[in-house]
């Protein structure tokens, strides 16, 4: 990973990240798995069903408040 | 309807078991576009999420092809036969399904109300471990969370913009 340099924060900030596409991936769930690990949660299974994004957005945060 | 609890977290397991879906996608043909947190962490914008959001061609046929890729990954679940064209095509636009096993869920989405249909969001194809992956493009996620009340889209779309160097399209 070679190194980036920026003159301020805002720079940075807009600095297109160099990771290949499979190395951003495996940073995601990598992420996702500490996340889980430190805040378990408990989900029912099995399929629900939503007439709305936003009505299954709302059953969402019922199991993460 | 049969209920489980979380109770063990694996990443190489989740890892293997994402990409075993994913594979499943593939090899049935399912027409799909990955969006959300999923498709941000691809292009280097991570954050954590709990679900995979799967923006699919709306056809009876596709549903048919997800519901044989699931099958594949998740043997003998009977809660895959409830994702149905008809829910998917009629009054449920958003179906989710929590697997059996796993800490990912997979939220199914047919229609995005006026924002973007299947065949206008742009998506590019990611290789993983030899598995094909159709990702929207930052800019078409950009453009399917600006409008949103949720606050994580809006953080995730000021994410993008910056980013991306994004502008907002008369």
């Amino acid at each position: 990973m070679p190194v980036q340099k920026f003159r301020s924060i805002e720079e940075m900030n807009k600095a297109r990240p160099l990771n290949r596409d499979e190395a951003n991936f495996e940073r995601f769930l990598r992420h996702c798995a500490q996340w889980w690990a430190i805040a378990p949660k408990k989900y029912p299974r099995g399929v629900f069903k939503f007439r709305t994004i936003e009505e299954a957005q709302k059953a969402r945060e019922k199991h993460n408040p | 309807m049969t209920r489980a609890l979380v109770t063990g977290y694996a990443t190489r397991m989740d890892r293997d078991e994402i990409m075993h879906v994913l594979r499943a996608f593939q090899t049935a043909g399912v027409e799909y576009v990955l969006i959300g947190a999923a498709a941000m962490g691809f292009h280097g914008l991570v954050r954590a999420t709990q679900d995979l959001d799967l923006f699919i061609r709306a056809t009876a046929e596709n549903i048919e092809r997800l519901r044989s890729a699931l099958r594949a990954v998740y043997q003998g679940d009977p809660q895959i036969s409830e994702i149905s064209s008809d829910d998917l095509l009629g009054d449920y636009p958003a179906v989710r399904y929590y697997p059996p096993s796993g800490d990912l869920y997979l939220d199914v989405l047919t229609r995005l109300g006026e924002v973007a249909s299947f065949e206008t969001v742009e998506a590019e194809i990611k290789e993983i471990d030899g598995t094909q992956i159709s990702v929207a493009t930052p800019s078409a996620l950009y453009r399917l969370k600006k409008g949103t009340v949720r606050l994580q889209d809006q953080a995730d779309a000021a994410a993008l913009r910056e980013r991306f160097h994004l502008e907002d399209e008369e």
